[in-house]
């Protein structure tokens, strides 16, 4: 029952300001029609939903002044690009970097405050209450369900790794639900970095435990093979294995950027129906039903975070047991 | 079927920096997907830091101040097992000094019943024996009451018999001689 209020309360602060920039969205999109496709015929469509999932070099914060449809947007700096050997990098901040560090701050002093609060009731001999408790309860669950069980023996380096990816993505994943927020991880940069961090992780994890049975991981030589056989299928197989292992973390990175972007999207297109339609008489409709999406994206948020970290946890268990 | 989904997503993926770079005056936003390398160096700054405070500050208290509470319910637990176990032993051992204390006290109430008896019989014995002795003397008395009547009454006879005879013979007879006689007669008859 909450949930439902709560989401209904986020679907009605997302869809009032979009109810209300109809004819900004217009102006600016003819302008942009105008300014670079002169030769496009059709009147183009304001299009609202790509710069909301998309990075951009602005970001929204509240205002409160109906006439700026109760949205300020604020111009990001910009930098100029810094030139690492061949690779020219754009460092300047953009509306999904400052979401990442709102995240990170978020994340950093949800846990750190819980740490705090369980230290100071570990320090009278009681169990935590409350907040603490709930926080406590989630990184024990994580780590004795899920990473525990699935690293393996030896599992407690790997506890922090996978947990931080866990409350990261988690924050980054409910900032998208909030007012004037947006999803860091609908954003493939993200979702791929994090993935290839994950990919590293998993790949030295594997070298530190197999040793120089880590090659058998890439090059496909199997023992109870005769030599002959093992030359024939060896050029085969070893493609295989290398695809294997580059396809994990790119299978990483789109469940979680098109899982949360799909559900933004839905939301986003449910609201524009009224537009479309140009009446007041079918708000209801998308209204309710982007309230029920926005329930789903609230346990989408959990569970891809979730997802995220027991796939990374399961590849590392795979990848050290891979030599037994 | 969804390998091969997300191969051909991946690919696409693999390949989208470059078309979006092929492409990248002319469309003015870029692709949803392509990479962005300065978001993913951020992406990788903040998430490096958030892993390496979170493991030093959150995760590294958190699960030590778990485990030490778990050490804590063992040991408590240890101890209470402990604390049982004594109880049991000191019990065991209450209850053998009970079982020991009933066993005298029912020693003693034999040892007293048997040595009761044993004074009702030697009472008994003693009675019997006192009644056997005063009987014993009842009957000695009579005898020698009975003894002393019949010399008693032997005398008087014999006082009586000599009055007679001496008032019969009296003047015949010598008082001695005749007593002579007669005592000898009498001591023939007895």
């Amino acid at each position: 029952m909450r949930f439902a209020r709560l989401a209904f309360a986020l679907v009605s602060a997302i869809a009032l300001p979009l109810a209300l920039t109809p004819r900004a969205g217009t102006a600016q999109g003819s302008a942009a029609a105008t300014q670079t496709a002169p030769a496009a015929e059709k009147p183009a469509q304001p299009d609202f939903i790509t710069p909301h999932i998309s990075d951009g070099s602005k970001i929204d914060v509240p205002s409160f002044s109906l006439r700026e449809n109760l949205t300020r947007e604020i111009e990001l700096p910009k930098w100029a690009p810094v030139h690492i050997g061949p690779l020219t990098v754009d460092l300047s901040p953009t509306k999904h970097v400052v979401m990442l560090l709102i995240a990170a701050v978020l994340c950093a002093l949800t846990l750190m405050t819980a740490a705090v609060s369980q230290a100071r009731s570990a320090a009278t001999g009681k169990p935590p209450r409350g907040f603490a408790n709930a926080i406590e309860a989630t990184v024990l669950y994580i780590r004795n369900e899920v990473i525990i069980p699935n690293v393996g023996r030896h599992g407690e380096a790997f506890v922090p790794f996978c947990l931080t990816l866990f409350f990261f993505i988690l924050f980054m994943n409910l900032l998208g639900l909030i007012p004037y927020g947006a999803t860091a991880t609908s954003n493939i940069s993200v979702t791929a970095t994090l993935a290839i961090v994950s990919f590293f992780v998993v790949e030295i994890a594997g070298m530190r435990a197999l040793g120089k049975g880590y090659i058998n991981t890439i090059v496909y030589w199997p023992h109870d093979m005769s030599f002959a056989m093992k030359v024939f299928i060896s050029p085969i197989m070893t493609p295989v294995e290398l695809i294997g292992k580059i396809t994990k973390p790119v299978a990483l990175s789109i469940r979680l950027f098109a899982n949360m972007i799909a559900g933004h999207v839905v939301v986003l297109a449910l609201i524009s129906l009224i537009f479309t339609f140009g009446s007041w008489l079918v708000v209801p409709v998308p209204v309710i039903a982007a309230t029920g999406i926005m329930v789903l994206e609230l346990f989408v948020a959990f569970l891809q975070a979730f997802v995220f970290t027991v796939l990374v946890s399961v590849f590392i268990g795979q990848i050290r047991e891979s030599a037994h | 079927m969804r390998s091969v989904f997300t191969r051909s997503l991946a690919m696409l993926t693999i390949a989208a920096p470059l078309l979006a770079q092929e492409g990248g005056e002319a469309a003015a936003k870029p692709s949803l997907l392509s990479l962005q390398s300065g978001l993913m160096f951020w992406t990788l700054v903040v998430f490096v830091i958030l892993f390496v405070g979170l493991s030093k500050f959150a995760f590294g208290p958190i699960t030590k101040a778990v485990a030490d509470r778990e050490q804590a319910l063992l040991d408590a637990i240890e101890a209470a097992k402990k604390d049982r176990d004594d109880a049991a032993a000191l019990l065991e051992q209450h209850r053998k000094a009970i079982e020991a204390a009933r066993n005298e006290a029912q020693r003693f109430i034999a040892e007293g019943r048997a040595q009761a008896e044993k004074m009702k019989a030697e009472m008994l014995e003693q009675t019997h024996a006192q009644q056997a002795e005063l009987l014993e003397r009842a009957r000695r008395d009579i005898d020698s009451e009975k003894t002393k009547a019949i010399d008693e009454l032997r005398r008087e006879a014999i006082d009586l018999a000599l009055a007679g005879a001496s008032k019969v013979i009296e003047k015949n007879l010598d008082d001695a001689q005749n007593r002579k006689l007669v005592e000898s007669y009498l001591s023939s008859i007895k």
